[in-house]
Parts: C-alpha cells; sequence; structure tokens
C-alpha cells in the first residue's frame, strides 16, 4: 500500500497530511509551528528527513528538520551571510543534491547556500552572488530571491535555478561557475536592452526524465525550453493570459505540464473568479482547462508560487493551496479536484511525499 | 579601578513564548552591545531572536534602555550604566517588511 503525504505550508503554520492508497481522505497533524510563517517544506526522498523553513517577522528565520515524518522537530543548521552586511530573511527552497549529504538553500535576499553535511553547516555559493548580471537583480513583490532550484540527480554538476528578479542561472561543474539562460524571454519590466538579464522567474521544473526539458512560469508568459534554457519556446498560446505563478510537472511524461493562469499582474486573481488549472500531454501545443470541482464564480484569491504540488502518482495526484486558505486535491491528473482543507492562513507551498510499505 | 556595570535585561513576553528564558537577566556590560553579548552568553538561543546575521538589531525588534529608545541599531554603542534596564521588545511594525515601503507582499 502507498501512502502519500502532504506538506502543506501557511503564513500561520505547517500542516502535515496522510493518506493511504486512493488519495481520498486524509488525517491530518495539528498546526505545527503556529504564527511561523512557513515558507517551504519538502522530504528529502533520500534520508527521510523532512526540512521546514520558516521566519517570524520580528525573530528572523529558521530551518526545521524533522526525522520522524513530523512527529518530532529540531532546528537545524541555518544559512548565513558572513559579509557583515547582508542578513537572511528567509528560506525560499530547500533542495536535495545529487551526492550524499548535499543540500541546496534558496533564500532572500538572492543567494543560493550548499551544505555538504546535511544541513549541519552553509556555505554561500558566492560565484552565483558576484556574478556580472548581479547588479541587475531587483526585487518583485515579494522580495529578491531564488526560489525554484534544479538538481540533476544523475549528474552533481548540473544545476539550473531561477529566482525573482534574477533570472534564469544554469552550472555544469557544481555551482563553480553560471551562465545565464534566459535568451528569448520576455521582461517587459526592463528595457530592450536588458530583457535577458534579469527576467522574472515565477516557477521552473526541470524534467528528471529528458534532460535539457525545462518548464517555466514567468511574469510575462509560459515556456519551455528543450536544451538546458538555451533557447526558450513561448507555449502560451491557449492559455487565457501570460501571467500566473505556479506550475508542476509530471514526473512521468516530459510532455505534461500545470500551470494556473492569473488574469494579469495588476489583479493576480483567476479571471472572472473562475478557478482552473491548465495540462498540456503534447509540450505545450495545445492545453486543456481543468475545473471540475473548483469554484467557477467568486473565487478572488491567487495561487501562490509553490503551491501547486504533484505526488509523482500513476495517476498524477495534484494539491493547491490558495491565498484564502482552500486546499485543493484531485487524485486523477487534475480531471476532478476535491476541497480537502478550508479556512487556512494563506498557503505558501505544498509539497508531498509517496512511501510504498515496502521503502 | 574599573567598576563592573550590571544592567538588568527585561525579555518580552512575545519573546519568552518562543524561546525558553527568564522574564529577566543580570548581565555586564559599558553598552549595549557587551550587555546583550553577555545575554547571548548566558543564554545562547536568544541570540538569533535578537540579532541578524551582521549581528545588528533585528529590524522589528527594539531595545529601550530605561525609557530611552537605542539609537545605533547597527553597532548597539548605546552606553549604559550601572543599574539601567535594558528591555527588548517586539515592535508592533512586524506584520510588513521596511524593504518595499510596505508592499511586500510575502509570497506573491
Amino acid at each position: 500500500m502507498t501512502e502519500t503525504g502532504l506538506l502543506v505550508s501557511t503564513r500561520k503554520g505547517l500542516l502535515v497530511g496522510r493518506s493511504s492508497a486512493g488519495r481520498c481522505e486524509w488525517e491530518w497533524s495539528g498546526l505545527e509551528f503556529s504564527g511561523w510563517v512557513i515558507d517551504y517544506t519538502v522530504r528529502d526522498p533520500r534520508s527521510g528527513a523532512i526540512w521546514c523553513a520558516a521566519h517570524h517577522e520580528q525573530w528572523g528565520p529558521r530551518l526545521h528538520r524533522s526525522d520522524d515524518d513530523g512527529a518530532t522537530w529540531r532546528e537545524a543548521g541555518m544559512p548565513a551571510f558572513a559579509d557583515g552586511e547582508r542578513s537572511l530573511e528567509s528560506i525560499w527552497t530547500i533542495e536535495p543534491g545529487a551526492q550524499e549529504g548535499v543540500l541546496f538553500a534558496g533564500v532572500m535576499p538572492a543567494a543560493v547556500f550548499r551544505s555538504d553535511d546535511g544541513g549541519d553547516s552553509w556555505q554561500e555559493i558566492e560565484s552565483l552572488s558576484s556574478h556580472p548580471f548581479s547588479e541587475y537583480w531587483m526585487p518583485g513583490a515579494a522580495g529578491l530571491m531564488f526560489h525554484h532550484l534544479n538538481v540533476d540527480q544523475s549528474d552533481p554538476d548540473r544545476l539550473v535555478i531561477g529566482g525573482s528578479a534574477t533570472g534564469i542561472f544554469a552550472s555544469y561543474d557544481g555551482g563553480e561557475s553560471w551562465e545565464s539562460r534566459n535568451a528569448g524571454i520576455r521582461s517587459d519590466h526592463m528595457p530592450p536592452e536588458l530583457q535577458h538579464m534579469a527576467p522574472c522567474v515565477h516557477s521552473m521544473f526541470a524534467h528528471p526524465k529528458q534532460r535539457g526539458r525545462i518548464w517555466q512560469q514567468n511574469h510575462f508568459g509560459q515556456y519551455r525550453s528543450d536544451d538546458d534554457g538555451e533557447s526558450w519556446i513561448d507555449v502560451g498560446q491557449g492559455l487565457p493570459g501570460g501571467f500566473g505563478f505556479a506550475s508542476a510537472i509530471d514526473p512521468g511524461d516530459p510532455d505534461v505540464c500545470y500551470y494556473i493562469p492569473l488574469d494579469s499582474d495588476q489583479s493576480r486573481m483567476p479571471r472572472d473568479g473562475a478557478l482552473a488549472v491548465f495540462r498540456t500531454a503534447d509540450a505545450g501545443a495545445t492545453w486543456e482547462r481543468l475545473s471540475s470541482g473548483l469554484p467557477q464564480s467568486g473565487f478572488h484569491q491567487g495561487i501562490f508560487r509553490q503551491a501547486l504540488g504533484q505526488d509523482g502518482g500513476d495517476p498524477l495526484g495534484l494539491y493547491m493551496g490558495s491565498s484564502g486558505g482552500q486546499l485543493y486535491a484531485s487524485n486523477n491528473g487534475g480531471e476532478s479536484w476535491t476541497l480537502i482543507r478550508s479556512n487556512l492562513a494563506p498557503v505558501t507551498a505544498v509539497r508531498t511525499w509517496q512511501l510504498d510499505d515496502t521503502d | 579601578m574599573v567598576v563592573e556595570v550590571r544592567v538588568e535585561v527585561h525579555l518580552a513576553r512575545g519573546l519568552r513564548v518562543h524561546v525558553e528564558a527568564p522574564d529577566r537577566v543580570v548581565v555586564s556590560g559599558a553598552n549595549a552591545r557587551e550587555a546583550i553579548d553577555d545575554l547571548i552568553r548566558l543564554h545562547p538561543l536568544l541570540g538569533k531572536f535578537v540579532l541578524d546575521d551582521a549581528r545588528r538589531l533585528r529590524r522589528h525588534v527594539n531595545i529601550f534602555i530605561n525609557d530611552e529608545q537605542l539609537c545605533d541599531r547597527d553597532q548597539l554603542s548605546d552606553p549604559v550604566s550601572d543599574g539601567d534596564r535594558i528591555h527588548i521588545l517586539p515592535a508592533v511594525s512586524g506584520g510588513t517588511s521596511e524593504d518595499n515601503q510596505g508592499l511586500r507582499n510575502d509570497h506573491d
């Protein structure tokens, strides 16, 4: 029997959900870290450790670790800037590396830290922070940060990362050096001659089964790359708008991607109060609007950039949290959705784990 | 002869709900930096609550020396005198960031 776990990060604490086969009924933990903003929570499939990045507006950021699926927690080592100038505000993502004990953290202000000892200590990747393009980085509405880190699990030297508004960078030497990967991406917040310097990435996933394929939701459009970001193809035709935050891939099929287009960066809500997820199964050539079970009027909320999670199952499970504290789940690849929690604080991130009894 | 300056640090309840610490701690130091360093020596877990990576006072934390608000939030060089009280208090501004003039929207 397969158990699915849900890590629901909210602006007022963390909820952990569990479901057995079928992903219909959920059992929930109490609210962990009550009152703290939970920025991101993820389970490292290698060690089974759950990493929970939190911050408190007054008392600063923290990183917590659980080795028993959320039953108990302890504080982990914190990334910290050593230059005496910058101060870490929050951790936006934790990404397991391809080597044992290696973890990456994307943080605000924009930087990436690496740990080689399983999260006990962290070092800033200074070659990224000092990249010549960094002088063009500028904060979006949520700040200036790296929030999506893609590590090639079959090659520890290959990293593709993105942030707001930093654009995309790729490294082929484990983070020693970085190349910009923004050619062809719209950046209407920059003059024409600077379009490639610092596009505003909202979410971005490299596909684990097809090297070079990356799906991106940008501030101004949706894109696919088949060459590690050397070039980008606008796949937004057929979608109701270019703006949006969250996206998800299907780990089993490189041609499948999910976006949640929002009306514009002026409203940041679904058009006409109708919530829908759009899916392509042909690499972005066509899109299908999926809304069964989702509110089709009066939905005046947003979906944050990390608030759409998938569980890698077959059929794919999808989990979507809203800025109004609703949590919707689909156990059939988005064909239909069920409201599984409501009245939460704004949902900042949703991530999952799956375990077989034999694991 | 050097006269040791001893001050009493008062820790707000809003801080003590997050970290185990007494409500008052007697420390020594001739200025706020030395007093806070002594506090953190006695109660190491308090350090990350009060100071940021650059050892500045956290943006949404306030320190008062008696009834005077700390002036030097970066170096904490404000002098203290024997018998002074230092209050460590959460600011009421903690709901948003000053970086974007209140426009920061937390996640998007």
